[in-house]
């Protein structure tokens, strides 16, 4: 009990002396809030984050990855465009929140299964825009290296053929397209629902039909949502400690100490848990100064209590099911991304379209974000959410156990 | 007492640690030296309780480690070839974790890790963050967290990699001063002039045996009796057979390339008789020197490899 209380004391204390960490997580969600309302609220200033991407590379792929990046029509206030060599002192000049640079050879990089890096060129004038761009950028990065690793023959190919300069021959590319497809489909479960996902995403802005709902009531609609995912975001990062520790010896000198492997893990588990908790509340409190309404203090108390320990096991749970800190950031952030997707953290609940729905409630961010839309819009109470709580405080307890069993058996095992 | 039997481990088909024994005094400083993957690191893995043997015991004044873990983990400090340390938290917050999860509070843990902090030399720098101490400056942190509730035995591993010779020194002189403050000490090595100058006694480890122990002198004792000769240039194997035929006391004991050693019965009239012959130049030998037998020479004599590569 003792020793527990040192490391949950110890890991609390590393937040205290990281205020930049803790200031990210919270401004990350801000940030999205702050674009959504200005995006779909009527209220909207004369403020715009301003996108310049500058395609170096110049291949029919990064063509397509500067298109995409530029394509949309109407994305409010967000304003991406496609930019030439002039781009560099535009963004010197302050004109841009940031550039992307697709540097020369990315193409081939990417498709040789080299690293291959985007370049992001952020004003530095600006503090929370560029650093929304960021955070977005990486997201997609993350996925486009999945797909270089899943579809990494079929990439060799495509290489190939495009240094031959020859036409490619159509039997080849249907051999491929038949086997790529296959490839996805085994994957099709995770990968495409953000995907298609995506694309209601903009088109979810119906509710502009009306004249505009208020700023306010954006925020009410949106930051439920964002607050979940900003929660993912700290039981991430709190959860990802677990690894570092054991990747830098850590984990294994702490045993060297009388901590036995269970009091260890137990106690990382509450640690998690409140870090969760702490970081959501502040949003919440955030929320309160921004004048929200969150509902009847004890059922947003026992809700979040129920969302934190739901994030913290889902993350434990995932970050037992990988070996080192580098694998685990990738498998989190995919999983965190798209549940936030599917899960009404970008999109709201309301209009989240129906087909959805399924996937949907599996996702820790569907019930916290559906038990905290019930207190603030629909004016419930406790009694209202006792299935948010019970589901979420379920799952979490189970995920926590079968996580904190699993890293349990490794360190037995000698993998430490 | 500190008493290791037959201690084993294999990852995968690796036996890292193949049925080794030995026994650590009280109140020595007990050496464990052998070169890269000898298994010195999973020894102490198994001793300190973070590793499970395959097979063998550990046994700390009498009790199994792996039967009374908290008890035995009390009696060890324990400092990791890698440097376990928080950096993004100050040396006296890592301290003052450690301490606790030993049970130290209030003032027992304040002077406990002012003690410590003393003792290593970082008091002045204790309040600042572990990411600004240079890699001596972690060390020794490293080894204050081992020292700091006091433990009756000390284990270390390999304290002294990567830093420069003067805090070298510095940690070998606070090893000695805990050790004369009564701390049994176990400690491994891959550098031969520290086991030399710190170990009361030692074994050698190599690919996960123990090839022999005891004090440095019965440790040197088993390269040979006398001097060893070594002797270099683009001789053949056949010449210097040639050369030494015939004189008393005189034995190749290993053959390299483009040298041999050559062991020399002490106080005979061997070595007389040797030189001008093989320094006669008809043979292509260039150059010849005697090396008194050091723990190298040991090594050497044990496994035919030197310990550095
Ligand atoms: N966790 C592990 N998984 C697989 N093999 C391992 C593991 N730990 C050690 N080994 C292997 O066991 C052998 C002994 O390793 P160990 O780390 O104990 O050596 P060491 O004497 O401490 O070496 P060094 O001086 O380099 O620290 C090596 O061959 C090593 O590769
Ligand atoms: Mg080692």
């Amino acid at each position: 009990m003792r020793a527990m209380l040192a490391i949950i004391r110890r890991d609390l204390m590393r937040w205290r002396r990281n205020p930049g960490r803790l200031a990210l997580l919270l401004a990350l969600p801000l940030v999205l809030a702050g674009v959504f309302a200005l995006a779909f609220g009527s209220g909207g200033s004369g403020l715009s984050v301003r996108v310049l991407v500058l395609d170096e590379d110049d291949t029919p792929l990064s063509n397509l990855l500067a298109g995409a990046l530029g394509s949309q029509e109407d994305t409010g206030p967000l304003d991406v465009e496609i930019v030439g060599d002039e781009g560099r002192a535009m963004i010197e000049n302050g004109e841009a929140s940031a550039l992307v640079v697709i540097p020369e050879g990315f193409t081939d990089a990417f498709l040789a299964g080299r690293p291959a890096a985007l370049r992001l060129l952020k004003n530095p004038s600006q503090r929370f825009l560029p650093q929304a761009v960021e955070e977005a950028l990486r997201a997609g990065a993350v996925v486009l290296s999945q797909a270089s690793r899943t579809l990494r023959d079929e990439l060799d190919q495509f290489h190939e053929m495009l240094q031959a300069d020859a036409k490619p021959d159509p039997l080849v590319i249907g051999a491929m397209s038949t086997r790529i497809a296959e490839k996805l489909e085994t994957v099709a479960d995770y990968v495409f629902p953000p995907v298609i996902e995506l694309e209601v995403a903009s088109a979810g802005d119906g509710e502009s039909a009306d004249d505009g709902p208020t700023m306010q009531a954006v925020l009410a609609l949106m930051l439920p949502g964002l607050a979940v995912l900003s929660l993912l975001f700290f039981a991430q990062s709190a959860t990802r400690d677990v690894m570092e520790e054991r990747d830098r010896g850590l984990t294994r000198h702490l045993l060297t100490a009388p901590v036995s492997v269970g009091e260890y893990l137990l106690a990382k588990c509450v640690a998690v848990v409140i870090v969760s908790a702490l970081g959501f509340g502040l949003l919440i409190a955030l929320g309160v100064l921004a004048g929200i309404d969150w509902g009847p203090p004890v059922a947003v108390l026992a809700l979040l209590l129920a969302a934190a320990t739901a994030a913290s096991g889902l993350l434990l749970l995932l970050v037992s099911l990988t070996g080192s800190e580098m694998s685990a950031n990738a498998l989190t952030t995919i999983v965190v991304m798209v549940s936030a997707m599917v899960g009404g953290s970008f999109v709201p609940l309301p209009v989240l379209p129906a087909f959805l729905l399924p996937v949907s409630r599996l996702t820790v961010n569907y019930w916290a974000t559906h038990g905290f839309l019930t207190l603030i819009r629909d004016g419930g109470g406790l009694a209202d959410v006792t299935t948010e709580i019970a589901v979420l405080s379920t799952a979490g307890l189970a995920m926590l156990a079968l996580g904190a069993w699993r890293l349990a058996r490794r360190i037995r095992r000698g993998d430490v | 007492m500190l008493t290791v039997q037959g201690l084993t481990r294999c990852f995968g088909q690796v036996r890292a640690v193949d049925g080794i024994s030995f026994e650590v005094r009280d109140g020595e400083i007990f050496g464990l030296l052998g070169p890269n993957g000898a298994g010195k690191t999973t020894t102490i893995s198994m001793i300190s309780g973070v590793l499970a043997p395959d097979a063998g015991q550990v046994l700390v004044d009498g009790v199994d480690i792996w039967e009374r873990p908290k008890q035995v983990k009390r009696m060890l400090g324990v400092v990791p070839q890698e440097v376990a340390v928080y950096e993004d938290l100050t040396g006296r917050d890592n301290l003052v974790f450690w301490a606790s999860l030993y049970g130290l509070k209030g003032a027992d843990r304040r002077r406990a890790i002012d003690e410590a902090l003393e003792r290593v030399g970082l008091a002045d720098r204790a309040d600042d963050r572990v990411r600004d101490y240079s890699g001596g400056m972690k060390r020794r942190l490293n080894l204050s967290m081992g020292l700091i509730h006091a433990p009756k035995f000390l284990l270390l591993d390999e304290p002294t990699v990567g830093i420069d010779p003067q805090a070298r020194l510095a940690i070998l002189d606070v090893v000695r001063e805990v050790a004369r403050g009564g701390t049994t000490v176990l400690y491994t090595t891959h550098y031969m002039d520290e086991a030399e100058k710190l170990c009361d006694r030692m074994a050698i480890i190599d690919r996960g045996e123990i090839l022999a122990s005891g004090t440095l002198d019965e440790l040197t004792r088993l390269a040979g009796e006398g001097d060893v000769l070594r002797v270099s240039g683009s001789f053949g194997a056949e010449d210097l057979r040639g050369k030494i035929a015939g004189i008393d006391g005189v034995e190749i004991s290993r053959i390299g390339d483009g040298f041999a050693l050559l062991s020399v019965v002490p106080e005979g009239p061997g070595l007389a008789q040797l030189l001008p012959r093989l320094l006669d130049g008809e043979a292509g030998i260039d150059d010849v020197s005697i090396q008194r037998s050091n723990l190298e020479s040991v090594f050497i004599a044990l496994t035919g490899r030197a310990l550095r590569d």
